[in-house]
Order: C-alpha cells, then structure tokens, then sequence
C-alpha cells in the first residue's frame, strides 16, 4: 500500500479532490424493542486519497462499506473516528461548503421523483442547488442530451424504464455542474447495452474533467473506467493500485476457461480437487455453463479436466491471462 | 397466511393509528356524559360509551386492515407469489382478514382499557355469557364484512381511500356511540344492512340491557339482533365468494390483480 | 486526531462571506418558490385526486355528524350540538395542514427521495415550508366547504357572521397549523414513528383544542396542550366571527395564535436541524 502524507499540507489540498485518513464507522442497530443493539464495523480504518479529475474505482463484496465510504463524503453520514476532506473541505464541518460542489448517483430505480417529468425534477433540483436560472436553462437541455432522453424528457418518469431512471439519476447529479460525483454501482441491474452507454457518459464526465470515484461490482467495468482502484473487503483497504497493477498480483496464475454442457456440483468438486487447482469459479445456472479455473499450470490443469469429465460434454477450453476479476477474488478471499 | 398476517401487524405504525381515532372519540364521548349534567350520569351510559370506543377500534382496524389486505402484496411485491399459490385468493384474503379484525379486537380492549381506568369506569356486565357470544359473533361479522370490503380495493387502487374515508360513516351508521335512531330515515337502510349493527346493539343489550340502536323503530330482541346479523354475514361470505371468483379469474389472466 | 482547528475554519468563513445577503434571499427565494411548485405535483399522496375528493367531500361531513349526533344523544339540545359543528369545520382542515405536512419527510423517504434532498445545500425553512404551501391552500379548502356544510346540513345561523374575520381567522390557522405539520414532519428525518405522530395530531385537537367543548372544562394538565396549538385559537376566533365580532375585536385571539405559531415554526425548524444532525450521526435516514 502507498504511503500516505498526513492531509494538512496547502499541498494536498490543490491536487487531491478527496483526502480520507484513517475512517472508521460503526453502526449500532437496536432490536425492535431497544433492548438489546448490536454494533456492525462497517469501516474499520479506511485511507485513501483521490486527485483531482481522476476516476478512481471503489470495488468490494456486499457489505464490504463503500456505500457507507460514500455516504460519508458526501456528508449523510458521520464518521464514528477519522478525517476526510473532500476538496479540502472537512466532511465534519464544512457541510454546506461541500454539498454545494458535489453530485452523487444512487444505483437502483429509487430515488426520483415519479410523478413528475425529467426536466421537472431537474428543474426542481436545480434550485434546491440554487443554480441560476439563467443558466439551468441552458444545461439542462444538455445534460438530457449526455444521457440521451431527448424525445421523452417531458414524460412522467413512472413511465421510465430502469435504465431510463438510471440515466435521469446521472442527469440530476450534474444539474450544479459538480465538480466531484459519486456514482454508487450506476450499473447495477441494466442491461448490457444500458450499461455500456452509462460507462460512455462517465468516460464524457471524466472528459469534461470532472473526478469521479465510482463503485461497481462488474470487474471489467472497473477495470475498462478506472484509472486507479482501491479493493475494499471488511471495511478495510486490501489493496489500491492500478487496474494493471492489480493484475500483477495474479502473474503467477493463468485461467483455464471451459465451456460444458452437463456439468454438475460433483464436477466442480472433482476439479477443485485436483492437483495445482486455486479457485473454480462456475456458473452451472444455464443450459451451457462456464468454469473458470484458477492454476499456476494451466497446460496440465487442461488436459486432466477431460480425465475427471464423467459424461460432462466440454464444448471449448482454453488458457486465458487472468482478469482483475482473478486479482480481486484473490484479494477478497485471503 | 400467519407469515403474511404477521407481516401486517409487526409494524406498530400501522396498527396504532387504528386505535387513535376510536381513543379520541371515546373520550370526546366520555366528556359529553359527565358534563352533561341534566343526564344523570349512569354507569351504564359510561360503559356504553367505552365499549362503544372498543368497537370502533374493531372497526377501524378491520376497514383499514381489508383496504390493505390485497394491497399489501403489491407493497410487497409479492403479489405474483399470492397469486401462484395453491389456495383460492379468498381464502388467503381471508386469512388476514380474520387477522386484522382479531388485532382489531385487541385494539378494542386496549381503547376499552383506557377509557376505563381514565373514566374509572365499572365492568358490571348485565350478562357474561350472552356478552362474550355476541362478540366472538360480531368479530366473525365484521371479518365477513371485511372480506367483502377488500374486493373494492381489487376493482380500483383508488379502493384504499374509499375504505379509509369509510372509517367514521360506518361509526355512525353502525350505533357504536350513539343510537342508529337518531340519524335520518333515509340513511337507516345503510345501517340495517350492516351485519355489525345487530351485533353491536346485542353486545351493549347484553352489557348495559337498554335497547339501543332502533329504540322505538324496530323493537328487537338480543336473540333477534343475533338473528339478522348472521343472515346478514352469510350473505356477505356468500357475495365476497361469488366476487373473488371473478377477481380470481380476472387476475389470473392479467398476471396481477390490478395495474399500475 | 490532529489539531488543525484553525486553518480548518480559514476557507469556511472566505466562502461564506462571499454570499452576500441579496444573494442568500435570492437563493432562499429560488428553493422556496421551486418547493412550492414541486409541492403540488411532485409526491406521491398529493395528486391522487380521489383522496382530495374523499378529504373534502366525505371525511369533513362525517366527522361533523358524528359529534353532531353524538352531542345531540347526549345532551338532548341543539345550541350544544351546533357548538361541535363549528368546532369540527376548523378542525377538517387537520388533514391537510397537519396529517399531509407531517408525511412530507416520510414520503420521501418512502420514495427514496430524501436523501437526494439532505445532501443538496438548500435552506431547510425554505424547502419545508415552500412544500408545505400546496397544503395551506388545501387546508383553507377544506375548511371553506366544511362551514358550507354547516350552513346547508347542520343549520348554523350565518345571519350574523362577519365574513371577513371568519375568512382570515380560517387562512391564518391553515398557515399556522403547518408549523405544527412540519415540527412533526422533522421527527420523520430520524424516526420511522412520525406517522404515528401524525396520525395522533389528525385527531388529538377534537379533544383538547375546545373542538367540541371548552378547553376549560379540559383536566387542568392538560389544557397548556390545548392553548400550545395554534387551532384553538382558530377555533375561538371563527365561533366569534360566526356570531359577528369584528376582526379588530378579536385581535388578541389571532395574534396570540400567531405568536404561537411563529414559536412553534422556529422550534419545528431547530428540531428538524438537530434530527437532521442525529440522522447523519445514526445513519437512519432511509430507514422507513
Ligand atoms: N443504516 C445501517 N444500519 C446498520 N448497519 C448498516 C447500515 N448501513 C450499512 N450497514 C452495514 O454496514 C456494512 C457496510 O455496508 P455498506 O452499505 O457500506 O456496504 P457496500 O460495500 O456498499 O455493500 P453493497 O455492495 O452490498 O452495496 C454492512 O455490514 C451493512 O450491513
Ligand atoms: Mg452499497
């Protein structure tokens, strides 16, 4: 992990637009009649720094506190211990300051207003961000234009579809020209040709300068956006690098790839049991169904999964470089 | 159907505001009594008045529980689970019905309870037995009653607000404060057709002895107000199936019981 | 934690200083009058118009009648019977200015919408309050056709009434009474129970705000309750008005029912500061 300066310096503050030190946050949820409460460390000592105009990826399991690193930069929540400084303003205490340069995306179809259109709760969330008129006016039109909702930007947005909202809820966040958005999993439930347009309008957003950190759960889409990814799993920072680097941490292992027809929990079990085997990753929900194997000796790993086959069909193999998916099962795991 | 039901009543907000209304008009009530000073303040016009509080928070829990009954698995978004099971939708509908009104009758004690211990009201009930038969009647009616009130809420969304605004009507039409006698003719038709009525009046002839709802209108007898209030609560079971079978068949075909 | 006070406080003060107080009005202006727009469309209860009908047409009538019937079951005597009607008219607008206002927080969290609200910079005076202006108007609505019925179906005598004060003791209260609405509404930033809260004030002032009989004849604990709430003010106002006293007679009922509802503005509006900062601090304010 890099090293990190403490954020005090006048420095820090021009090139980075976060600044998270040591954050920490427990929740205590009581049961229904407030006897007993149970505390949940979601954030067990978090630091990271983001510059500015970077796209920086936010990746980890459910649970693993980004939402939770998000809410806190973006003031709705406050630290249990810790700093965070979001353009060099304290998340504790220069609320109003911050509030008013930032945008956050909410993945999931809530969130927006129903009954009303999507200029309407633009145009609503515009003044709440006392943005001028003058100029809400003209951005407006644009910022319908980013996320393409031209021709239905007058309907009621109950009548959206889901990536329609997801596409108003980005269009929103940009109504005062934030210069930091937070996109929380922007992806999560599209399509995949919805959720390569969004990954289009963050590419246009971080054109336009702006920097994002952004969290997801598809690892080629953290590793096609980002430029830097921290990897958080417990509430804790595993590892922070570039999507390149992260790979490096998985150069010792290649991944032998099948495609199978009949292939049951008992053929995972005996691939997993055989020699040189790290991980199997499978889908056996459909009619075909996809192994992944993770093997520093990916040759021998292939010719001894025809051994184990069993009346399983293996439509195709093959030997594949190892994704960030492989670095971050590794890293979330160990 | 207890996993369902249980669903409902976990949530104090929704059972609470229930009870607010009957506690409210209870006590209005109670205060009228002991500051009317040309009536003399009877026992009896006391009890009358709690257990006329409790009934209401029967009724106001069975109105707004069958309003929600359906309309808790669109909540939910378990409505296409609902609708797959294997029982007929009346029988789960009715399920929680019954559900509601018995949380409902325990509002009713709770209201019954205040009302007493603030008012120091006595519990001299004129006749136990009859007393505690004509309630487990009269929950049995307004479950029926209930059940039958859910199917508006299949026949429009808008269902819900019509149940909810019929909340104080059905105060009033069924004699739970006051005697039916008192409102206009034209709206004594509405009252007679309640089932609930006839039990409420048995209830508080088996409690207090006065005759109450029809006084000199229709003199009745505990037996005969038990009488119509079961002929009135078979027809009710006897209508809601004939409604759910079409709404079953309706929702069947559209997947959901209604749209968006 | 380091010490670093100081400087922190340094770019604070710069960028507040910038914002000139013309500017702060104008921006306070812009979410108010925003709100107020979006109160009417944007959420969720507020344009079924069914309900609408229902609160106008149906509810107001019932209640009136049911204490109607019931003052005359118990006191075999008109007057007394026509003392709730008025009573309950004012009161049918509890709906409107308190029930709908109280929910507005609950219905976006409901619809996921107010977290998007707490994290933007608006003034919260100015997004409540302008939200709450569509009720207000709901408000003198309802009350308005409630005193129609009271002519038409319960017989009040208007041969006397003085229109004016009864006109204005009706929209001050419907203003006064969302200060009540939106001090609930707060609750419904940090705990699920602001419906309850909300259901309670939809009918706790038919019992202690002099609705159906005198806030005297209250237990002495519990008539302050009864004079805490701008509505029994109102009440007393529009049985003077309907009896012909002028507006300059009963101005010390409505400036004392302003003053208390100015009170209860600004305690509604510290509360919904200090929910809002016990919300960030719980991380509840999803939670429905
Ligand atoms: N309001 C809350 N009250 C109690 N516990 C909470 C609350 N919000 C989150 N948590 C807990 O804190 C931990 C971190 O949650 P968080 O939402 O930050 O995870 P996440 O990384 O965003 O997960 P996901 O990928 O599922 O969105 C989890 O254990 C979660 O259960
Ligand atoms: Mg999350």
């Amino acid at each position: 992990m890099q090293v990190v300066e403490e954020p005090e310096s006048a420095k820090s503050r021009e090139e980075f637009a976060i600044e998270v030190r040591d954050l920490r946050r427990e929740y205590v949820t009581r049961s229904f009649f407030g006897k007993s409460s149970k505390v949940t460390e979601a954030l067990a000592g978090v630091t990271f720094d983001v510059k500015k105009g970077e796209l920086f990826g936010l990746i980890g399991p459910n649970g693993a506190g980004k939402t939770t690193t998000i809410k806190i930069l973006t003031t709705l929540l406050t630290p249990t211990s810790g700093r965070a400084f979001v353009m060099g303003l304290d998340v504790n205490r220069q609320i109003y300051e911050i509030r008013k340069r930032i945008g956050i995306v909410f993945g999931g179809e809530r969130g927006l207003y129903n009954r009303v259109t999507a200029v309407e709760n633009m145009k609503y969330f515009s003044d709440l961000y006392g943005v001028d008129p003058g100029i809400s006016r003209k951005r407006i039109p644009e910022l319908i234009h980013l996320v393409g909702l031209e021709g239905r930007e007058n309907d009621k947005v109950e009548k959206y579809s889901r990536g329609m909202k997801q596409r108003l809820h980005i269009a929103k966040a940009l109504v005062n020209d934030p210069e930091l958005v937070f996109l929380d999993e922007p992806t999560i439930g599209l399509d995949p040709a919805g959720a390569r347009d969004i990954r289009e309008m963050i590419r246009e957003m971080e054109k336009w300068g702006k920097t994002i950190l952004l969290t997801t759960h598809y690892m080629f889409e953290a590793d096609e956006l980002c430029r830097r990814i921290a990897v958080i799993s417990k509430g804790k920072i595993v590892a922070l690098d570039t999507p390149s680097g992260l790979k490096k941490l998985v150069k010792d292992i290649s991944v032998v790839e099948l495609q199978t027809y009949g292939a049951t929990e008992s053929f995972v079990e005996k691939l997993k049991s055989l020699n040189d085997v790290i991980r199997v990753v499978a889908d056996l929900d459909s009619e075909r169904q996809f192994v992944k194997i993770q093997t520093p000796n990916a040759a021998d790993v292939l010719t001894k999964v025809t051994q184990v086959a069993d009346g399983v069909k293996i439509i195709d193999k093959s030997i594949k470089e190892p994704t960030l998916e492989d670095a971050y099962l590794r890293l979330v795991e160990e | 159907m207890v996993l369902s039901a249980k669903n409902f009543v976990a949530d104090p907000q929704f059972v609470i505001p229930c009870i607010i209304a009957p506690f409210i008009f209870t006590m209005v009530s109670l205060f009228f009594i002991v500051s009317s000073s040309s009536n003399n303040v009877g026992a009896s016009a006391l009890l009358a008045a709690v257990l006329g509080g409790g009934l209401m928070g029967v009724w106001g829990t069975t109105v707004y529980g069958s309003a929600n009954s359906i309309g808790f698995d669109r909540w939910n978004g378990t409505m296409e689970a609902t609708l797959a099971a294997p029982s007929p939708l009346i029988w789960i509908v009715l399920g929680r019905v019954l559900w509601n009104t018995f949380i409902g009758v325990i509002n009713g004690f709770i209201v019954l309870g205040i009302g007493m211990t603030w008012f120091r009201v006595g519990v001299g009930l004129l006749n136990p037995g009859l007393f505690v038969l004509a309630t487990i009647l009269t929950y049995v009616s307004m479950s029926s009653f209930g059940l039958m009130l859910s199917t508006v809420y299949v026949l429009s969304r808008k269902g819900g607000f019509i149940e909810n605004s019929m909340e104080i009507p059905v105060y009033i039409a069924t004699g739970t404060s006051f005697a039916v006698a008192l409102l206009p003719f034209y709206a004594l038709p509405i009252s007679f057709i309640i089932g609930p009525t006839w039990g409420i009046e048995a209830i508080k002839r088996a409690a207090v002895g006065t005759a109450y709802a029809y006084g000199p209108l229709l003199p009745t007898g505990y037996w005969t107000d038990i009488a119509f209030m079961l002929v009135a609560t078979l027809a009710y079971f006897a209508l809601s199936f004939i409604l759910f079978q079409r709404v079953e068949t309706i929702a069947k075909k559209n997947g959901t019981i209604e749209e968006y | 934690m380091t010490v670093a006070t100081e400087e922190e406080k340094q770019p604070e003060k710069t960028l507040a200083e910038k914002e000139t107080l013309a500017k702060k009005v104008a921006l306070f202006y812009r979410v108010f009058s925003g709100s107020v727009l979006f109160g009417r469309k944007g959420t969720i209860l507020w344009d079924s118009w069914e309900m609408w009908i229902m609160q106008i047409f149906i509810t107001p009538p019932a209640e009136m009648a049911f204490f109607f019937l019931l003052a005359i079951a118990v006191y075999h005597d008109l007057t007394q019977a026509q003392f709730t009607v008025i009573g309950n008219a004012v009161q049918s607008m509890s709906f409107a200015a308190v029930f709908a206002v109280a929910n507005i927080t609950s219905q976006d969290k409901w619809q996921g919408t107010l977290q998007t609200l707490i994290v933007t910079p608006a003034n919260r005076m100015a997004l409540f309050i302008g939200r709450a202006m569509f009720q207000i108007f709901m408000s003198a609505l309802i009350t308005a056709a409630a005193f129609i019925y009271a002519d038409f179906v319960f017989g009040i005598n208007f041969a006397h009434a003085n229109y004016l004060a009864l006109g204005i003791a009706i929209v001050l209260t419907s203003v006064m009474m969302i200060s009540f609405g939106l001090l609930i509404s707060s609750i419904g930033l940090f705990m699920r129970t602001a419906m309850i809260v909300a259901n309670i004030f939809l009918f706790l002032t038919m019992l202690v705000s002099g609705v159906n009989f005198p806030v005297q004849a209250l237990p002495l604990w519990l008539q302050p309750v009864g004079w805490a709430i701008p509505m029994t003010y109102g009440v007393l106002a529009a049985r003077g008005a309907i009896m012909g006293a002028s507006v300059l007679s009963l101005g010390t009922i409505l400036l004392k029912e302003l003053i208390d509802g100015i009170t209860v503005l600004f305690v509604g509006y510290f509360l919904m500061k200090g929910f809002e900062r016990l919300a960030r601090k719980s991380g509840r304010l999803e939670e429905y």
